[in-house]
């Protein structure tokens, strides 16, 4: 049926004859800029109250041919004032444009069009290709940590590729996804961000309240990012080239662990404590288990990096043998660290051109970038282009073709999980400072060589049993593979028909397609593919067609102004999934499969999720003055089941510039006063199953060659989309052509929560997915932006951001429920810890103790007024503060000396807590083989040793170590986010070379951090809690970037 | 004209924006799942949700996922790991070991428990869905829900042991059971009685017992008549009704026969449907293996995992010296560690570590395949419970006599016992040992007799077994704890003894 229109419209367009205007006079003149008195490529002239217009070439010339009757032109440009000219039967005409210092005219991208900030009655944040384009950012995402109060961001991964979580405005959801939608170039975006380069994007849009995402109401819940790919401007055509060159290292230091020379009396004493304790115990049994300590440490530990005898390691006195030295090549053999770290590097070159003419503008770019990780053999190589065209193709019918391409290929640090033996991280964190990564003569303790004199990975099963034995995660690394072949493919394009003056149909259709082709290939010497090998090889595909029809009216009637647009929308997304596994390679260097004996896997299926929606807006302002906006959406999803698949949304949002006022004109020191509110309900249907409201079976569960299936999950019919009441008030204001800002104060309520409710196990269902709970977010956001120096030759601007949050259940399914490390309970928030009690450590025999919970147990102890137990399972539990910080944001600076640019942000956070599991797991009472932090030298060691660390005793470990408040780290920090210096060579050198601007730059991300603990990563996740993830790293580049 | 072709694109653009996709286009269906409707409406679909439980006994779970836990087969090496048979020589794993798993919020606990009451979720659609509107033949029926009820009563026993103190023969035992689920629900269930809990199992064994018997089954992955009654055994030897037990037990094995020693020399791999000894199995497949997470992979000695290479499983000492130096199963583990007598064929990677009294009992295909039939009854138990059920009653010749043949298969130079009284009971349980190491029975004989954890005087170090040398009888340690989340999400759970 939509194709039979589609002709239609095409059959019937020549039939539209418009007239062309008469032609009376052409105007010709050149825009510059006060700011540096370059000309402005790219601006826009109309003829005021027409439609009549054209936009400045490369060089800023324009030349507009106006009919008798034009009296005004109007020139506008992003980020300077407009300026209304009087034709006055001139016909050359030169503008010098200002400044917008205040951002009140800056165009911004919104739902389903375009507005200026200015006018805008919802909260957003935009953020400019300049913002962007001098910063080594491999994923847009980057761009947007610290840009806007509001915005909490992960730190990210240092894996080259990966991209960083964004919440906006909190949680508002418990089992359905608290991620933001994004939306590319009007569409919803469903591939990966990553696939997108950073140098494409003209802009990246936050929306953050509900009047401002309602038109994207069914997934909007959370926050909308809107990504604006670049386009031509018409003009005699521009080339730009970008090339920098970095490298790259850990941001974030490891943990201080000890060394060998501390590790063997720890573990001593871990042994020997087992057995008896000194001032606790008998001390006849404490000499024997001294002896026994010192003849079996060796045993325990298996490695001996020290030039004196195997049972002599460690004295009865649980010292280290003072004649021990390292043996051999022991000290350099240990570094696993330096084994596994390396100094990346960073290539990127993008290169683009642009331009256009009156009808037509074209953009085409293509991006080269590799980036190796500071872990070895991870890194990136992304070949991405793109392709934007327009066409006026008469008056009244425009079109125009968006296509883009990337080629990824990532091969990946084995992080994936943080637990699995052969994630590095893990690994290096968890091995014990005694084990060598190569292999060494026992006795002598030098490199055991191969035939062609080369070092040898120590790869036997003999290290201590916390020291994952069996496993060597540089040896894996080198020889396994896991690497992703992406391709991403996406096409837009579009119709536009104005008609009746004032009307304009667009129809939309979009196609995004995602290859992804994975090799997961174990090596058959060491690891999970050992003996014999396997190989894994995945593919799968995601297709997203999505198609939407909008008809907008837009008219004046003297002081009133109604924008008006109504449409449809429906999105498809499909995926399959194909994959197979076969173990005993044939020959060496092939994984393919066919190069494996035994299938042990092959498998498809295929996903399919559907979305329909109708919509309307409507914009109303009256003399600039007063701001009306009133959406409505209703949509359906294929994820509900029949009779619940439809949700209703809506907003409402109002406006007033009091600058616009002559009480407040009177004041004169008033640039900006604006005051603006809205409220609205949006939904989500994100992160629940494709199929949740299906009872299922699943397949796949044969036994032999008898077809099985086994219960998946049960039908939740009466589910529907979960929404989401938003509330915001906003003061923006700009005073003394300095100083400006917004403070905006949000309340967001979460109903119908999609919510994974946990059944009692013992009914054999896990969980059930129903509509249950109430949550809110509720926060204060201040952004304040100075401008410190404003001279001719030096400006200097300081920007601060602050946001706050407080996230608060109101109605659950449960009483509480427990979830990890945090309990769900009405007046407590999605984040609070729920964790036993941590008391300290017994001064008398160095136990640690908790607040017990059954005070008649045998393992109480009494303390003064405490009653307390050494046996975790009798800890008590209590509520411990939140991982949700008091106040985060960051503080910009931004200094600009005549050619000279420095700019450099700061991200912080005060407040909230982390659970340092990572810390804990280099804390144990007593594992051999695994390694430890520094701070276990604080243990208690005999009676009346007053400490936080509990004596070392192997059979105590899981009591000692357990999950406790004794974690909980403060989490607040400091991270210098970004640094850029720019310098922008004379145009006279430049325009030698036939460059129109050439700028050198030196930029840096992730330079220098402070928090409370020295290799603790406070931004891994918004709960709080660490593990194993690949760490961020630190980039510094060297670039250039000119334009010809 | 031109006010006419405005009107007709007005149109035509309202009746684009306001023209709805097909009714079907917000209908989407999995391809890797089917629809619950219809699952007993044949027997031919309620065979297949049979089947996925006959398979979920060794797969990987999907809850706490973990390679660990893969269905029963980590449940049975779990059990004796609990007990003093079990020997590690490395400190990896060693959660059950160290007795961890009873805590409320180990994973190890909740996992399990959660395992059994799914399975017991999957039982009951068979046992309440598959009656008369269901097409097939009674036969078909009987052997479907015959099979769904013996589960049910098994699951329960399982749960019923670790989770609740022990029952006590002759007693009341009104103690809190676990809650026994006879239907689908969403509700959170009260804990029966152990009495109650123990009632319902024979009522089920029995029910299953009346539809089985007589009736054949595909392969020793189903559960057949002979399996019923010697779970039905297992039950009545737990609630020390031996004359029951031994009964049971006699009715169970009449089918099979004791592999003789040549056989049994060769250990415990693949091949349990051709063999007479097995009565219930899961046989894997090629493809549908879980190579690190097999039972073979962890309590093989051949195969090369870490788990095996660092810590293969060894023989308590204190027991293996009990075996007679005739006995085939002497050779099944080795004193010195080096197992230079492997079966034909059979290797063990170069890297693997030594230790004393490792086994190889049991045997994987090869290093690099980690399969092996999980052995989950076999006919020379029945023995046992026969022989230990008349040793108890006071019944010496029926005893010795029970024994005999299962001992006399295992050693030919083995005579009939002469003992009487507490000896022979003790003869009978060090044979119990010996023959069902790693077949998950260790810590629930324990349990059952009441008797204390003894790891003192042979090869268990206690810096592997975190010092759990000794644990008296009747210490609350013996019961686990209800997990947790049970706990939070059914208010009529109550606790056991912290």
């Amino acid at each position: 049926m939509r194709k039979i229109l589609l002709t239609v419209i095409l059959v019937m367009a020549p039939l539209f004859a418009f007239q062309a205007l008469a032609q009376d006079r052409t105007v010709t003149g050149v825009v510059t800029s006060s700011e540096d008195g370059l000309t402005l490529p790219g601006v826009s002239v109309v003829v005021k109250g027409t439609t009549i217009g054209t936009i400045t070439d490369v060089n800023g010339n324009y030349s507009l041919t106006v009919p008798g009757s034009a009296t005004t032109l109007v020139f506008t440009y992003v980020g300077m004032t407009s300026q209304e000219v009087m034709i006055e039967g001139r016909s050359s005409i030169d503008v010098v444009l200002e400044p917008d210092v205040l951002g009140i005219e800056e165009v911004i991208v919104t739902t389903f069009g375009t507005s200026k900030k200015g006018a805008f009655t919802g909260s957003a944040t935009q953020i400019n290709s300049s913002k962007i384009e001098l910063r080594p950012i491999t994923n847009v995402t980057t761009a947007i940590e610290g840009s806007s109060p509001g915005i909490q961001v992960t730190a990210g991964s240092g894996q080259p590729g990966e991209s960083q979580s964004i919440r906006v405005r909190g949680y508002g959801s418990y089992s359905a996804s608290n991620a933001p939608l994004y939306v590319v170039d009007g569409v919803p975006f469903s591939g990966s961000i990553s696939a997108i380069s950073p140098n494409d994007i003209e802009s990246v849009t936050i929306l953050k309240d509900a009047s401002s995402t309602a038109l994207y109401g069914n997934k909007a819940a959370n926050g909308v990012v809107l990504i604006t790919t670049k386009r031509g401007k018409p003009g005699a055509g521009q080339l730009s080239v970008n090339a920098s060159f970095g490298l790259l290292t850990r941001a974030q230091p490891e943990y201080e662990l000890i060394d060998a020379f501390d590790y063997y009396p720890v573990m001593w004493e871990a042994y020997r404590n087992a057995i008896a304790i000194p001032g606790v115990d008998d001390p006849a049994a404490v000499t024997a288990a001294n002896q026994s300590a010192t003849d079996n440490i060796f045993g325990e530990l298996r490695y001996n990096p020290f030039n004196v005898p195997d049972d002599q390691i460690v004295g009865l006195d649980g010292k280290l043998n003072p004649d021990a030295r390292y043996k051999g090549d022991y000290e350099e053999a240990v570094d696993w660290l330096g084994a596994l770290t390396q100094t990346g590097q960073r290539q990127n070159i993008d290169l683009s051109y642009q331009g256009g003419t009156e009808r037509t503008d074209y953009y085409v770019s293509v991006g080269y970038l590799y980036e190796e990780g500071f872990i070895i053999e991870s890194d990136l190589r992304r070949f991405a282009g793109r392709a934007n065209v327009n066409f006026q193709a008469t008056d009244w019918l425009k079109t125009g073709f968006n296509v883009n391409g990337a080629n990824r290929e990532l091969n990946w640090a084995q992080t994936g999980s943080s637990t699995t033996f052969v994630n590095p991280i893990r690994f290096t964190r968890g091995v014990g400072s005694i084990y060598p990564v190569w292999e060494l003569d026992p006795v002598t303790g030098e490199y055991v060589l191969d035939d062609y004199g080369k070092k040898q990975f120590d790869i036997y099963d003999n290290r201590g049993a916390g020291a994952s034995s069996g496993r060597h995660c540089i040896a894996e690394i080198r020889w396994d593979q896991d690497t992703d072949k992406t391709s991403t493919l996406g096409g837009k394009t579009y119709l536009e028909i104005n008609f009746l003056k004032d009307f304009k149909f667009t129809i939309n259709g979009s196609l995004d397609q995602r290859f992804y082709y994975n090799t997961f290939y174990n090596n058959p010497l060491i690891g999970d593919g050992a003996p014999g090998g396997r190989s894994y090889k995945t593919y799968n595909r995601r297709n997203s067609v999505n198609f939407n029809q909008l008809l907008t009216y837009n008219r004046l009637f003297g002081d009133h102004r109604v924008d008006v647009v109504l449409g449809h929308e429906s999105y498809e997304y499909t995926y399959n999934y194909l994959s197979g596994a076969r173990t005993q390679q044939i020959a060496d260097d092939n994984t393919e499969l066919i190069n494996f004996v035994t299938i042990t896997r092959s498998n498809s299926y295929e996903d399919n999720y559907t979305t329909e929606g109708y919509f309307g807006r409507v914009n109303y302002d009256y003399d600039q003055k007063y701001y009306l906006t009133a959406s409505y959406r209703r949509d359906g999803s294929s994820k509900f089941a029949p009779d619940n698949r439809w949700g209703d949304f809506w907003s409402v949002g109002v406006a007033w510039r009091l600058d616009q006022e002559s009480f407040i004109q009177g004041l004169g020191f008033v640039n900006l006063l604006k005051l603006r509110g809205s409220y609205g309900q949006l939904g989500n249907d994100a992160g629940i199953g494709y199929y949740a409201s299906q009872a299922l079976y699943s397949l796949g569960w044969n036994n032999q060659a008898e077809p099985g299936i086994i219960q998946d999950k049960l039908a939740a019919k009466a589910l529907v989309w979960e929404s989401n009441n938003s509330t915001d008030a906003a003061l923006e204001f700009g005073l003394f052509d300095r100083v400006f800002g917004t403070i905006e104060f949000f309340h967001k309520i979460s109903k119908n929560l999609l919510f994974d409710v946990p059944l009692p196990l013992s009914t054999g269902v896990e969980s059930k997915t129903e509509n249950i709970g109430t949550l809110f977010n509720q926060g204060i956001e201040i952004g304040v932006s100075v401008d410190a120096v404003k001279t001719e030759n030096l400006k200097w601007n300081v920007g601060v951001n602050l946001s706050t949050l407080k996230n608060e259940f109101t109605k659950l399914p449960q009483k509480e429920i427990i979830d990890g490390s945090k309990k769900l309970m009405e007046g407590h928030s999605l984040y609070d810890y729920w964790l036993r009690e941590w008391w300290g450590v017994d001064p008398d025999d160095g136990a640690a103790l908790y607040r017990a919970d059954d005070v008649e147990a045998a393992s109480v102890r009494i303390k003064g007024n405490d009653t307390l137990t050494t046996d975790i399972n009798n800890a008590k539990y209590k509520y411990s503060g939140t991982a949700i910080p008091d106040v985060w944001g960051s503080i910009t600076n931004s200094i600009r000396y005549k050619g000279i640019e420095l700019s450099f942000m700061f991200t912080y956070q005060i407040g909230g807590l982390v659970l340092d599991g990572n810390y804990q797991s280099c804390m144990s009472s007593g594992t051999y083989g695994t390694g430890y932090s520094v701070d276990i030298l604080d243990r208690w060691q005999e009676p009346g040793n007053k400490t936080d660390v509990p004596r070392m005793d192997a059979s105590q470990t899981s009591n000692f170590n357990a999950t406790s408040t004794r974690w909980l780290t403060d989490a607040g920090f400091l991270n210098l986010r970004s640094l850029v210096l720019s310098y922008d060579i004379p145009r006279n050198i430049a325009s030698k070379v036939g460059m129109s601007r050439a700028r050198v730059y030196i930029s840096g991300e992730n330079l220098f951090l402070i928090n409370a603990r020295k290799g603790m990563n406070v931004q891994q996740n918004f709960s709080g809690t660490t593990s194993n993830v690949y760490t961020p790293n630190r980039v510094v580049t060297l670039g250039l970037n000119v334009k010809f | 004209m031109k006010k006419n072709i405005y009107s007709f694109v007005f149109i035509l653009a309202a009746s684009f924006i306001f023209s709805a996709c097909s009714e079907e286009f917000l209908d989407t269906l999995p391809t890797d799942g089917v629809s619950d409707v219809g699952v007993t409406a044949s027997t031919g679909t309620a065979m297949a949700a049979l089947n996925g439980i006959h398979r979920d006994l060794y797969v990987r779970q999907a809850y706490a996922s973990s390679q660990g836990r893969v269905g029963l087969s980590s449940w049975m090496y779990h059990i004796d790991e609990q007990g003093e048979d079990m020997v590690f020589n490395y400190s990896t794993w060693t959660t059950h070991l160290r007795w961890l798993q009873r805590g409320a919020t180990n994973s190890y606990g909740y996992a399990p428990w959660y395992m059994f009451y799914a399975w017991i979720a999957n039982a009951n659609v068979l046992i309440n869905g598959v009656g008369d509107n269901t097409a097939g033949s009674q036969d078909e029926k009987d052997i479907i829900v015959g099979q769904a009820l013996t589960y049910r009563a098994f699951f329960h026993y399982q749960l019923v042991q670790q989770w609740a103190n022990r029952y006590v023969p002759g007693g009341g035992n009104t103690q809190p059971g676990v809650p026994y689920m006879f239907e689908a629900t969403t509700e959170g269930q009260a804990r029966e009685t152990v009495a109650q809990v123990y009632t319902y199992i024979i009522q089920d064994l029995t029910d299953a017992i009346a539809l089985l018997d007589g009736k054949p089954r595909k392969n020793k992955s189903h559960l057949n008549v002979d399996v019923a009654r010697g779970i039905r055994a297992r039950v009545a030897l737990t609630m020390g009704e031996y004359a029951t037990a031994a009964s049971f037990a006699v009715q169970a094995r009449t089918d099979y026969e004791l592999m003789d020693s040549a056989r049994y020399s060769l250990g415990f791999s693949m091949g349990s449907e051709e063999s007479g000894e097995y009565m219930w199995a899961s046989q894997i497949q090629e493809d549908q293996t879980d190579k690190w997470g097999n039972y073979g992979a962890y309590i093989s000695r051949n195969f090369s995992s870490t788990s095996i290479r660092t810590n293969p499983r060894s023989i308590f000492s204190v027991l293996y010296d009990q075996i007679a130096d005739t006995d085939v199963r002497k050779l099944l583990w080795d004193p010195t560690g080096e197992h230079l007598n492997l079966p034909p064929g059979v290797e063990i990677v170069s890297t693997a570590q030594k230790y004393p009294y490792t086994n190889q009992k049991f045997i994987a295909v090869s290093t690099a395949d980690s399969r092996c039939d999980v052995p989950h009854m076999r006919v020379s138990e029945m023995y046992l419970i026969e022989a230990e059920a008349e040793a108890r009653q006071g019944h010496d010749a029926e005893a010795a006599a029970a024994l005999y043949p299962m001992a006399v298969a295992r050693d030919p130079s083995y005579t009939l016992s002469t003992n009487t009284g507490q000896d022979l009971i003790d003869e009978i349980m060090i044979q119990r040992r010996v023959e069902l190491w790693g077949e998950g029975q260790r810590f629930f004989d324990l349990k059952r007799l009441n008797l204390p954890l003894d790891r003192n005087g042979g090869n268990h170090k206690s810096s592997i077994n975190g010092s759990l040398m000794d644990v008296p009888a009747g210490d609350t340690r013996w019961t686990s704890l209800i997990p947790q989340i049970e706990m939070d999400a059914n208010d009529k759970m109550v606790q056991n003894d912290l």
